[in-house]
């Protein structure tokens, strides 16, 4: 997985030298720490339900590979909220996925989600167009 | 929107506020602060025009956290109040912002708002005013901008209140 961002910053920097390149690897390594905090699979639906939120089939630079996520899952529901409305999400929602995923777990979830939300607004704009 | 923790401090004894949050997970906390050092130590797109997006992001976002900070590199390349009171709603007319300054801001508000306002029109602004190296510092500011706020905001660590702050900006930390 890699995503505009990424990509963005890869061709910015022309041969791929330079602050472009140094930025791209460190904004690469903050991904990959969200992400292996939260797991593979849970990160792989919480970018997909909200790719899919923006009208994408999936988070740009994913696979696409599917593995559903429980429908009743409280997370699931909340991710979905991230892209249009997070100001209206309930302390009573917030505490029900807390209490699904630990606390912990929890603020790894919550840097996942908005940084999928950041990440399909980027794509939608043609971020690495817009640096070729 | 709450401005009750939903989260506890994962430092004993310290009120839960982004940092002390965040660091209930060590290596993003360490990773994003390394990023977010070397993204404002870049001069690729200077801090100034950073900040300006940072604004609109706050606003937009409704991060009163965000709003209320000020980092001091761009305030020293002349950002005053009289321009981050410009960064509000009709921004496209102001005299107090420069044309780079409104292209930047068009674009943060396709990507933190809405994508269909960038325009033909708009995106050869940005391109007139940006190159392809700094539209891509912005595209990641944005993206950190925007994360980093929602985050923020989704776990209940706005401060109920806070006055306007001057911070040092985000500085690699020197080895001993």
């Amino acid at each position: 997985m890699s995503g505009p961002v990424t990509a963005a910053l890869g061709a910015g920097s022309g041969a791929g030298s330079g602050a472009g390149s140094n930025l791209g690897a460190k904004y690469a390594k903050f991904r990959d720490a969200s992400h292996a905090a939260l797991g593979e699979t849970m990160t792989a639906q919480v970018r997909r339900a909200i790719a899919q939120v923006h009208g994408l089939d999936h988070a740009p630079g994913d696979n696409g590979a599917r593995d559903d996520p429980p429908a009743d899952a409280a997370w699931l529901a909340y991710a979905r909220r991230m892209p249009f409305e997070h100001t209206a999400i309930t302390d009573e929602e917030a505490a029900a996925v807390v209490a699904e995923l630990g606390e912990a777990r929890y603020v790894a979830f919550s840097v996942v989600a908005a940084l999928a939300d950041a990440e399909c607004r980027a794509a939608r704009v043609d971020l690495p167009g817009l640096t070729a | 929107m709450s401005t009750r923790p939903r989260i506890s401090s994962a430092i004993p004894g310290e009120p839960a506020q982004f940092s002390n949050g965040l660091a209930h997970q060590p290596a993003i906390a360490a990773s994003f602060g390394d990023l977010y050092a070397a993204f404002w130590d870049s001069d690729v797109l200077s801090a100034r025009l950073k900040e300006v997006a940072r604004m609109r992001n706050a606003r937009v976002t409704e991060c009163g956290f965000c709003r209320n900070v000020r980092f001091d590199k761009a305030m020293g390349q002349g950002l005053g109040e009289e321009i981050v009171d410009a960064i509000d709603w009709g921004y496209e007319t102001s005299d107090k912002l420069s044309d780079a300054e409104k292209a930047v801001l068009k674009f943060t508000d396709a990507v933190i708002h809405d994508p269909e306002l960038l325009t033909g029109d708009a995106k050869s602004a940005l391109r007139r005013h940006l190159s392809p190296e700094q539209i891509a510092e912005l595209g990641l500011g944005l993206t950190l901008f925007l994360a980093l706020a929602k985050a923020l905001i989704t776990m209940g660590l706005e401060p109920e209140m806070m006055d306007r702050t001057v911070l040092p900006t985000p500085a690699a930390v020197e080895p001993a």
